[in-house]
């Protein structure tokens, strides 16, 4: 093993660069370093300049979410040892998003496509305190625990083609998040989120590329849940028609 | 000051990743089918024309162009089926049913549907002689 690996970051400076540029780093290369790291060593011993986000270290927080050779992957969780026999690596910013500054993407969109799908709990009423808490059984439990795992990083738009092509699409996580809320046995608020999974810009975006669930580092499997939600979907269309001709109002 | 970086995708995206190379291959096996399709329907054409029609448009299917083409068909719909049915746990959750279960019975189904279907095929084979 060589005592150093190249790392080719894409630098974006958007005072004087029209385009990022890749700029060369040589770090000491062990085998229990990460990609994180290793940035953190470039800031501290090499250039001061370089703008990346990071928090945890642990693949908790989401925020570290870069291209690593053309692969979405969090900083934290990626290891140069796996780059060691080439000597080198590339890292640039999360694709399909606004690039700022160096690594760090504007994140302001995503987070307006997890808040439209209303991730939060409704109820018809509300019980008094003195009632206890809303009790769920484990198989209940167990029906949106997975998806319920998500941190929030992002990896899974950079993954998604369909959001680089057009960003109006809610994309994995959003329609994740509302079919984790739609499993969910306290809540209510179904019928909140159904216009949204059946909206252009929901499930139907979708075209199962199926990359989203392989670069999910907490195996939570977006690409089951927006399948899934184009199930809900087409039920909730097919409940809607006999409503209809019911002579009920449009749902 | 802001000014973010924004490039639009380009017609070559899916090249550099073996994902996206995949995806597009189980995507583009529709073409193959489309244009057998169309074949199928030529030859239902011909038959409609009367049987000397229908026989000269099979013995121009037996042409090895048209025959590797066929063959193409077929590759194409069996990839196109078993990446499909690869898929298919993901969306069918059943409660007490592993999403392999669920996967074999789909392989199992698709190979007695496509049994059945070809067996009517030869038995209904308009020249008679059971497909020769």
């Amino acid at each position: 093993m060589s005592d150093s690996i190249a790392l080719y970051v894409a630098r974006y400076r958007p005072g004087e660069d029209d385009a990022p540029t890749e700029q060369r780093y040589d770090v000491p290369l062990s085998a229990d370093l990460s990609v994180l790291e290793a940035l953190n060593y470039i800031k501290d011993e090499l250039d001061p300049t370089l703008a990346y986000r990071w928090s945890c270290r642990m693949a908790i927080c989401g925020s570290c979410g870069v291209m690593i050779d053309g692969e979405p992957r969090l900083g934290c969780k990626t290891f140069l040892r796996e780059f060691a026999e080439r000597g080198e690596l590339h890292v640039r910013a999360l694709d399909h998003f606004p690039v700022e500054r160096d690594l760090i993407v504007d994140l302001e969109g995503f987070m307006d496509h997890l808040e439209a799908v209303k991730p939060w709990m409704f109820h018809e009423a509300e019980r008094p305190v003195a009632e206890g808490e809303y009790r769920q059984t484990p198989a209940e439990l167990e029906r949106y625990q997975q998806f319920s795992q998500c941190i929030n990083c992002g990896l899974c738009y950079a993954a998604c083609p369909q959001f680089g092509r057009d960003d109006s699409f809610l994309g994995p996580a959003a329609l994740t998040l509302a079919l984790r809320y739609n499993l969910d046995s306290r809540d209510e608020g179904s019928h909140e989120r159904m216009p949204l999974l059946n909206a252009d810009e929901g499930a139907w975006r979708c075209t199962f590329v199926g990359y989203c669930s392989e670069v999910c580092p907490k195996d939570v499997d977006p690409a089951a849940a927006v399948n899934r939600g184009k199930v809900a979907s087409t039920i909730n269309y097919g409940l809607n028609l006999l409503r209809l001709a019911g002579g009920k109002r449009d749902a | 000051m802001r000014k973010p970086w924004r490039p639009a995708q380009r017609w070559n995206w899916w090249v550099h990743n073996p994902a996206y190379r995949r995806y597009l291959l189980r995507e583009a096996t529709a073409l193959p089918l489309f244009v057998y399709t169309l074949v199928l329907v030529s030859g239902l054409y011909r038959y409609t024309q009367g049987q000397l029609a229908f026989t000269r448009w099979l013995e121009a299917m037996q042409a090895p162009g048209w025959l590797a083409f066929h063959a193409l068909a077929v590759a194409a719909s069996v990839l196109h089926a078993v990446t499909w049915i690869e898929l298919v746990p993901k969306l069918l959750v059943v409660p007490g049913i592993s999403g392999l279960t669920i996967k074999r019975g789909h392989q199992v189904a698709a190979l007695i549907g496509s049994a059945v279907v070809l067996g009517a095929a030869l038995a209904s084979w308009p020249l008679g002689g059971g497909g020769s």
